[in-house]
């Protein structure tokens, strides 16, 4: 997790980079706060799936199931598929 | 060669005109002998200097004809030697213009991709190309083989569960799981666990109609999938004696919030539905009867059910406590005319690192009809797996060490209480997830599963199970048997069994 973590704060240096400044950082805490996230929820019921397994647009439907399922806050959950996608 | 073949044809002319010349004055010199011996010998000199102009002017027109011969053969020569020259130029003059034109296209896509189409246009582009619905499979497979020692049966078995999960946009979707099985005989059965709409009204309000799995508890919800449930089996209390419905048909109202810091949440689900049924083949209700794993289209207005789930969870994410759930479920509705079904549970999961735990109580209320007594029943269950992940095997071969690090080790106690069970309903037929032993069908059934997952991917595990069937003495078997009334009789101890399964699950 820590690895993860630790590569997307590396990684969303690079983010976006028309975006204003405010936005970015709002990003790449996000970003940060998904990977966190996404170890702990997923992985309470069962193993956590890496982003690379399906596209932005499946992981769009697949976290609306998930969204579903864990009745987990919307933000949180926004956080999660932000990472997920992220490096797509 | 040119100089050689015109030097012979010179040399001819010269040794004619030497002849020639030599010839005339010799024969004017026989002239004026001629006037002494006649004329005759005259005219045969002058036949033959007729004859060498002839053969002279005919060796000459050969000469010409073959140095025509040979200019032409020599024109042709100096063709055939300038041609290679000429098609390797031409063929280089085609290559130029080749790879002028490759060229001038990948200047072209160089400038589109420099100048023209960022991250952002291509993602939009594909975007487009996708489209705005979304369409996606998921679901599960799993083949398995069952050994019950009691039954001394053993089987293959296998099950495919697609889910489909469609997208509208961020507010409406939809999804549906399918469930086809090999039970025993020679066809397969299908089934249709899911069917649902979902509305997301707003961040803290869900909307969903439609077939759905029963909210009640973590299991049916949560952890009856074949890839996520880390055993094959089911908690006793969800098995083959189910306490509480696996599926409704209705209405459901769900959301969640943080209500401190990041992981302190707390979540609702809270549904109308057409409530519990039990096993409509028998003739009359019996107390211990199994449940219908949903009721269909239900015209009886008093049936409906209304059940609650909250979760809670107090530890932040930064406390490092790991994430703790502490659940409450309740499920209550009228199964016959005025005849009550009520039932509540709690539910907790730990998780903590390589340690994950859960565990489950469940009690139902069942009011028989003409004042017979109730039929309660009580389940239970209780979890514990460790992964070997971060396991240090220093002295182990590297190879063997990985192996051991996809492992997770797995023990569960669970137990279901109630009255009495119904002969015509025991099933000794194994199945997928479930061994067919008849001990689960004691009216007081224990069991220990011990187990070892060895996971290959997230998603893909390999299970292996052994089921110790504990069950204790007491409870009522009923049996029709073709009567429409049944017949009680008492049961006492029931045998112990042993079972082994083994499974490849694999989540897509």
């Amino acid at each position: 997790m820590i690895i993860a973590i630790s590569a997307v704060v590396l990684a969303s240096g690079s983010l976006i980079p028309t975006a204003p400044a405010a936005e970015q950082a709002a990003q790449r805490q996000q970003l940060i706060e998904g990977a966190h996230l996404w170890s702990i929820y997923c992985n309470q019921c069962h193993n956590a799936r890496p982003g690379s397994e399906f596209s932005p647009a499946q992981w769009d439907a697949i976290t609306m199931h998930m969204k579903t399922l864990s009745n987990m806050p919307a933000k949180d959950m926004r956080a999660i598929k932000a990472f997920l996608e992220f490096g797509h | 060669m040119k100089l050689k073949s015109g030097q012979k044809p010179h040399r001819r002319r010269t040794a004619g005109a030497f002849i020639l010349s030599v010839s005339i004055p010799l024969f004017g010199g026989l002239a004026s002998t001629a006037d002494v011996a006649g004329v005759e010998p005259l005219r045969t000199v002058q036949q033959q200097i007729d004859k060498i102009k002839n053969d002279e002017a005919a060796e000459h027109r050969r000469l010409q004809q073959d140095e025509r011969v040979i200019q032409q053969l020599e024109q042709q020569l100096r063709q055939q030697q300038s041609r290679p020259g000429a098609l390797a130029i031409q063929a280089d003059a085609v290559d130029v213009t080749e790879l002028k034109a490759d060229t001038a296209q990948l200047q072209q896509i160089q400038k589109q991709l420099t100048t023209s189409i960022s991250d952002e246009q291509f993602g939009s582009a594909m975007s487009r190309y996708l489209g705005a619905h979304q369409f996606t499979w998921n679901g599960a497979v799993a083949g398995s083989f069952i050994y019950d020692r009691g039954n001394n049966t053993n089987t293959f078995a296998l099950t495919f569960e697609p889910l489909v999960l469609y997208r509208l946009n961020d507010w409406i979707s939809f999804e549906g799981e399918l469930e086809a099985a090999l039970p025993q005989g020679t066809d397969a059965k299908f089934g249709l666990p899911i069917a649902m709409f979902q509305l997301f009204l707003n961040d803290y309000l869900q909307l969903n109609a439609g077939l759905f799995d029963q909210p009640f508890g973590d299991w049916y919800e949560a952890q009856s999938t074949l890839w996520v449930n880390r055993f094959i089996t089911a908690p006793l209390l969800y098995g083959a004696e189910a306490i509480v419905p696996s599926s409704e048909l209705g209405l459901q109202l769900r959301g969640g919030l943080q209500w401190g810091a990041l992981g302190q949440d707390i979540d609702y689900t809270t549904w109308v539905a057409n409530g519990p049924g039990f096993d409509s083949a028998l003739p009359q209700p019996v107390v211990g009867q199994t449940l219908n794993p949903v009721n269909n289209i239900q015209v009886n207005t008093n049936g409906k059910a209304f059940g609650t789930r909250i979760r809670f969870y107090p530890f932040p994410l930064d406390s490092n406590l790991g994430r703790l759930e502490l659940g409450a479920s309740t499920y209550d509705g009228k199964w016959l005319n005025g005849n009550w079904f009520k039932s509540w549970g709690v539910d907790y999961a730990y998780l903590n690192g390589n340690l994950q735990t859960r565990g489950e109580y469940a009690q139902t209320y069942r009011q028989m009809p003409a004042g017979a007594g109730a039929d309660n029943r009580q389940g239970w269950y209780l979890q514990l797996g460790y992964f070997l992940q971060s396991i240090a095997l220093p002295q182990l071969p590297l190879e063997l060490d990985r192996h051991i690090h996809n492992l997770e080790l797995l023990a569960r106690y669970s137990g279901v209480n109630q009255h009495a069970v119904v002969a015509d309903e025991i099933s000794n037929v194994p199945e997928l997830g479930s061994s067919g032993s008849t001990s689960i069908f004691a009216p007081h059934s224990r069991e220990i599963a011990l187990g070892i997952d060895y996971w290959i991917e997230p998603s893909i595990v390999w299970q292996t199970e052994l089921d110790i069937e504990l069950p204790r003495a007491g409870g009522t078997l009923f049996s029709f048997n073709g009567a429409r009334s049944p017949t009680a009789s008492p049961i006492g101890a029931t045998s112990n069994d042993h079972a082994i399964l083994t499974q490849l699950a694999i989540g897509f």
